[in-house]
């Protein structure tokens, strides 16, 4: 409980004050809403139900505001306690895993991508919550399916999905000879090469950035009909698609700033916001941060789709966060009430709206939410819940998916390739040999 | 440096006086200079120069960091407090000093006892097999963190400790007991045995000589054994990251991590500050005991 | 408690000799179990049941959250034929022997300087310890940004001296990346090894080197034939130390480059962790974990020889 204490104390010194306050004066509607929904949901919690709940750290401030802010309501109304954890979002899914295997510790983990198939023996059945939510509110992306189900029983519950889109700087673009944000493979190379050429470039991950390197390398590796698996899970990465992929990325690389081999999540943010980086893949952070701290570089930029390639059709990959209860917890009503009530109107709006265009919904309801349109350099993001694919591409999520994706796989390939440590056909073959592995 | 081109003539002295070396009152000052005081002054501002890094990132403002064309990167115009304020007064930082100094001096108690004893038996009391017990407890350095931290989860989980300091302390002095074992077994052999022995002879027990006589003479290699272990607790990071979750129970280096650094965002200033501040008490310590922990040593290794 | 039967049951079976309570405070064997029991509870409980538990794990398929069936030694068998387990070995052994070397060079040397007399000595000392009070993961994150591929000080400060146009590569070449999570690495390490050294130094008694001076021995000779062989037994507790600690450095790495760039950097440590933790196979990073096992075993043979040479510490035969 002391812990609120200092979380009620961090929000009232909250540094995004517009939205602050917006959460302060909503505070009470939110208890109100929280009271009436308590009265009439079908998830009566236990009495004196306590839940631990573990999420990824925070990417915006504010997001992390208004999610306390709902934690609090949702106490207040309920009575179940709830003590929030947070970790670094590339520390949760170990930190999760010992909770797993040990059977104790957390009942509840907010994590990333499939981290629910990697554990779906451990994970409670949520079927019944997403089926109200999904049928309340328009529901869900076809994507939302693959990521919380396995076979027909709902293990997770994905809340929202952080997009990994184009960001760029207007000027430069212009500069290369582009009116607007090229929309196929091929234009898009163009771009970067006149990018480069302008001494303007752009960048990419190629290091091991479990956000950002795998979401632009699966594009570009399924944008070119590339697969890890087929439909069966038969590895099917040797094919001619997956050269042409190589060989694309490979002459994009060539275009990039120099160092994008050792990136990680963090680097291109930095770059970018410098003014040293013109053209990345990116959440929106990047326009967050620098509409706070660099607003020149916030006007000159804008956000675009990934480029559709040979496919003819968006291949994108972006960040899901999926909510898990674990079977063992001791109140799995309450931890269900919670899980049912974070994603209800009322509150998942002003949620939604701190998190400035981080969080995209998977509900179809959600569109009209007035943070995509509110300011248009937004709106690409409010489709990535409907325009992902999961990090299985064709396969099936479950746990050899997940751990392809936690080891790597695709990344390295390209990586390989990229930095001339392979050749084509020796980097398909390394890929290869690992996912027959993981895919025995 | 300026000191031997203005003075030629004085490099020549050197290679002469070069081999008095040990008998430092034979040495002239530029030989001193050039064998002595360059070479320490090179290493010396390396070893310092990434903290003088993290010093300095912890008070620049934040557009300074990233723009080197206009701000000279090795200095800071206008510092500010900004970060050093925020980690101390807007995060819990004294309450994770407070675990971390509670977790490190706990640890530290129990592995310092449990190594006076061991390494009393292995050096004075030579037991069948203390040659063995003494290899074995060095064996226990095989085992890295990184293969033991599931299973060890699993133990944890076992006795309810989850989230609990005292899975810090008690995981920790596996960690300690080899090093500060060898390092008292050392020290204990500089003690005379003929002390021990006059003690037998009036009627001491085998406790009461280790309490009365030994610990008293072993008091420096006491301390640099603690020493030792207080840092390496300090700075303790996988196990402390897998066996805490709270935020009121992380410990300096995990809680820091874990708060300064946003998704994809690093807040380099306070990251930095808080490596500052973190690492304050130890300097202070070591500065008060660094001679202690050489001379503790010096006894530790003398045959 | 369960001890309270044990008496008197061993009082009938001794009856000539003392009796047992005694014979548990008097008899040097007995007496010595009691005192190796507080330091052998903690290494037991917390070192040798996970680490059986570990091996155990790797001759399984266990992943996270299921339970695994016993496979033998197909684990084995994968890593033997995978590239990149073979390369993290490759990794692991020259990160451990190019640093430990350096720091052991660089170690002895600065003992040898801080063995001086010289002003505002203390302060010295303690200035030399900071890198290994820093704790790692923070001091590798400054690190990483000294590195950093647009950041990088050393980068920039080359560039103003006009020796370079572009900004090194730091930690996205292969060969790159290596030297500078070995230089990190050092870093943190010779502090250690300095200090330790020099407390092995001040046990060298300076008559001595008198002695040996006026039979007008050279520098070299001197530190040849008296320094060095006086301190062989330190050097090796100390270099076993240093190269455990080296061989399974982990929060640097996975703080610095996470294994990367394509995996050239990849340690046994962060592979394991990668495979094992990540991505939940963990009877494969157990696995991997396991075969750290005989690099260390080799190290401490080779140091523990050392030690035998000189009669180093053993419990009976020294003092």
């Amino acid at each position: 409980m002391s812990k609120f204490i200092q979380d009620r104390r961090s929000l009232l010194k909250g540094g995004a004050a517009t939205i602050a306050a917006a959460a302060a004066t909503s505070a009470d509607q939110l208890f109100n809403f929280a009271q009436a929904w308590a009265q009439t949901t079908q998830w009566k919690p236990e009495a004196g139900a306590k839940i631990s709940l573990l999420r990824w750290k925070r990417f915006v401030e504010a997001e992390d505001q208004a999610f306390m802010a709902m934690i609090a309501a949702f106490t207040k109304a309920t009575g179940v306690a709830v003590e929030v954890t947070n970790e670094s979002y590339e520390d949760v899914q170990p930190k999760a895993s010992v909770v797993a295997n040990t059977g104790q510790g957390l009942d509840m983990v907010w994590g990333l991508y499939s981290l629910p198939h990697l554990l779906p023996t451990k994970c409670l059945d949520v079927t019944d919550v997403a089926t109200y939510l999904g049928g309340k509110y328009g529901g869900w992306a076809p994507s939302a399916d693959a990521y919380g189900k396995a076979g027909n029983k709902w293990i997770g519950i994905p809340v929202a999905a952080t997009g990994g889109l184009v960001n760029y700087r207007i000027s430069a673009m212009e500069k290369a000879g582009f009116k607007e944000f090229p929309k196929d493979t091929a234009g898009f190379l163009e771009l970067c090469k006149a990018l480069n050429k302008n001494g303007t470039p752009a960048g990419m991950a190629l290091g091991h950035a479990s956000g950002d390197a795998n979401t632009w390398l699966h594009w570009a590796l399924w944008t070119h009909g590339g697969n890890l698996v087929d439909e069966n899970d038969k590895v099917v990465i040797n094919s001619p698609e997956t050269a042409k992929a190589l060989e694309y990325v490979k002459a994009l690389y060539d275009t990039f700033i120099p160092g994008t081999a050792s990136w990680n999540d963090s680097s291109n943010n930095k770059a970018f916001v410098a003014g040293q980086l013109y053209c990345t893949v990116n959440g929106i952070s990047v326009y967050v941060t620098a509409s706070r701290e660099a607003k020149a570089i916030a006007e000159d930029m804008n956000h675009a789709y990934m480029p559709i390639g040979p496919v003819g059709k968006p291949t994108e990959l972006h960040l899901p966060f999926t909510m898990l209860t674990f079977n063992f917890t001791k109140f799995p009503q309450a931890c269900k009430a919670l899980t049912a009530f974070m994603l209800e109107a009322d509150q998942f709006n002003p949620w939604v709206t701190g998190a400035q265009g981080y969080l995209s919904h998977f509900l179809g309801a959600y569109d009209n939410n007035p943070i995509w349109t509110s300011d248009p350099k937004r709106t690409p993001y409010r489709d990535v819940a409907k325009r992902t694919l999961t990090p299985a591409g064709k396969g099936k999520l479950g746990e050899n998916a997940a751990a392809a994706i936690a080891d790597f796989l695709v990344v390295d390939m390209f990586a390989n390739y990229c930095t001339g440590r392979e050749d084509v056909k020796g980097a398909i073959a390394f890929a290869e040999r690992q996912a027959k592995r993981l895919y025995r | 440096m300026t000191d031997h081109a203005v003075h030629p003539p004085a490099v020549a002295t050197v290679a002469k006086s070069d081999e008095s070396d040990g008998m430092s009152y034979l040495e002239t000052l530029p030989s001193r200079i050039v064998t002595l005081y360059i070479p320490l002054f090179i290493i010396v501002v390396i070893l310092l120069f990434p903290f003088y890094w993290m010093a300095l990132t912890s008070i620049k403002p934040d557009e300074q960091l990233i723009d080197m064309d206009s701000f000279n990167p090795f200095w800071v115009v206008k510092p500010t407090f900004k970060h050093i304020s925020k980690l101390l007064f807007e995060t819990s930082y004294p309450r994770w000093l407070w675990n971390t100094m509670y977790v490190a001096a706990a640890a530290t108690f129990l592995s310092i006892t449990a190594s006076v004893l061991a390494a009393y038996a292995i050096v004075r009391l030579r037991f069948k097999g203390a040659q063995a017990v003494g290899a074995l407890i060095f064996m226990a350095y095989l085992v890295p963190p990184s293969i033991l931290f599931i299973p060890l989860a699993s133990v944890i989980h076992a006795y309810g400790l989850f989230d609990s300091p005292m899975s810090l302390i008690l995981v920790y002095p596996t960690l300690l007991i080899p090093f500060s074992t060898w390092l008292l077994m050392g020290y204990f052999k500089t003690i005379p045995f003929e002390l021990e022995e006059c003690a037998l002879i009036d009627g001491a027990s085998r406790w009461q000589i280790l309490t009365k006589i030994i610990l008293p003479l072993a008091v420096p290699g006491l301390i640099s054994a603690f020493i030792f272990s207080f840092t390496l607790c300090w700075n303790e990071f996988i196990y402390a990251l897998t066996f805490l979750s709270s935020t009121q129970n992380k410990t300096v280096p995990v809680a820091i991590v874990n708060e300064f650094v946003d998704g994809d965002i690093y807040k380099w200033g306070s990251l930095m500050a808080g490596a500052l501040v973190g690492s304050l008490p130890l300097v202070i310590l070591y500065a008060f005991f660094v001679e202690h922990y050489v001379s503790a040593m010096t006894g530790a290794v003398k045959e | 408690m369960t001890a309270i039967p044990a008496p008197i049951r061993s009082q009938k079976k001794f009856e000539s000799s003392l009796p047992f309570w005694q014979r548990l405070t008097t008899n040097r064997n007995w007496i010595a179990s009691w005192f190796m029991l507080p330091a052998a509870a903690f290494l037991i409980l917390f070192l040798a049941y996970p680490l059986g538990l570990g091996v155990w794990m790797s001759f399984t398929n266990v992943r996270i959250g299921r339970e695994g069936v016993f496979i033998g030694l197909e684990n084995y068998e994968w890593l033997r034929d995978d590239s990149i387990f073979w390369l993290s070995v490759f990794n692991t052994l020259l990160y451990t022997l190019v640093a430990s070397a350096i720091k052991f060079a660089l170690g002895l040397y600065l003992a040898l300087l801080l063995n001086r007399h010289m002003p505002f000595k203390a302060m010295i000392r303690a200035a030399v310890l900071i890198p290994f009070i820093v704790p790692t993961v923070l001091s590798a994150i400054a690190f990483w940004w000294i590195y950093d591929s647009q950041f990088s000080i050393i980068s920039w400060s080359l560039r103003q001296m006009g020796l370079i146009t572009q900004n090194i590569n730091f930690l996205g070449d292969s060969n790159w990346a290596r030297a500078s999570v070995i230089i990190a690495n050092i870093w943190r390490g010779v502090p250690f090894v300095a200090i330790t050294l020099l407390a092995g130094l001040q046990t060298v008694s300076p008559s001595l080197y008198e002695a040996a001076t006026l039979d007008g021995a050279t520098n070299w000779q001197r530190f040849r034939f008296i320094t060095y062989p006086l301190l062989t037994p330190i050097i090796a507790v100390v270099m076993t130390f240093s190269v455990l600690f080296t061989f399974t450095d982990f929060q640097l790495i996975w703080a610095l480059t996470r294994g990367g760039p394509v995996n050239a950097t990849h340690l046994m440590a962060t592979l394991s962790y990668q495979r094992g933790i990540l991505s939940g196979r963990l009877g494969e990073g157990a696995a991997i974990a396991t075969a750290m096992i005989p690099f260390l075993v080799a190290a401490i043979m080779i140091s523990w020889f050392g030690m035998q040479r000189r009669k180093w510490q053993q419990g009976e035969n020294n003092d």
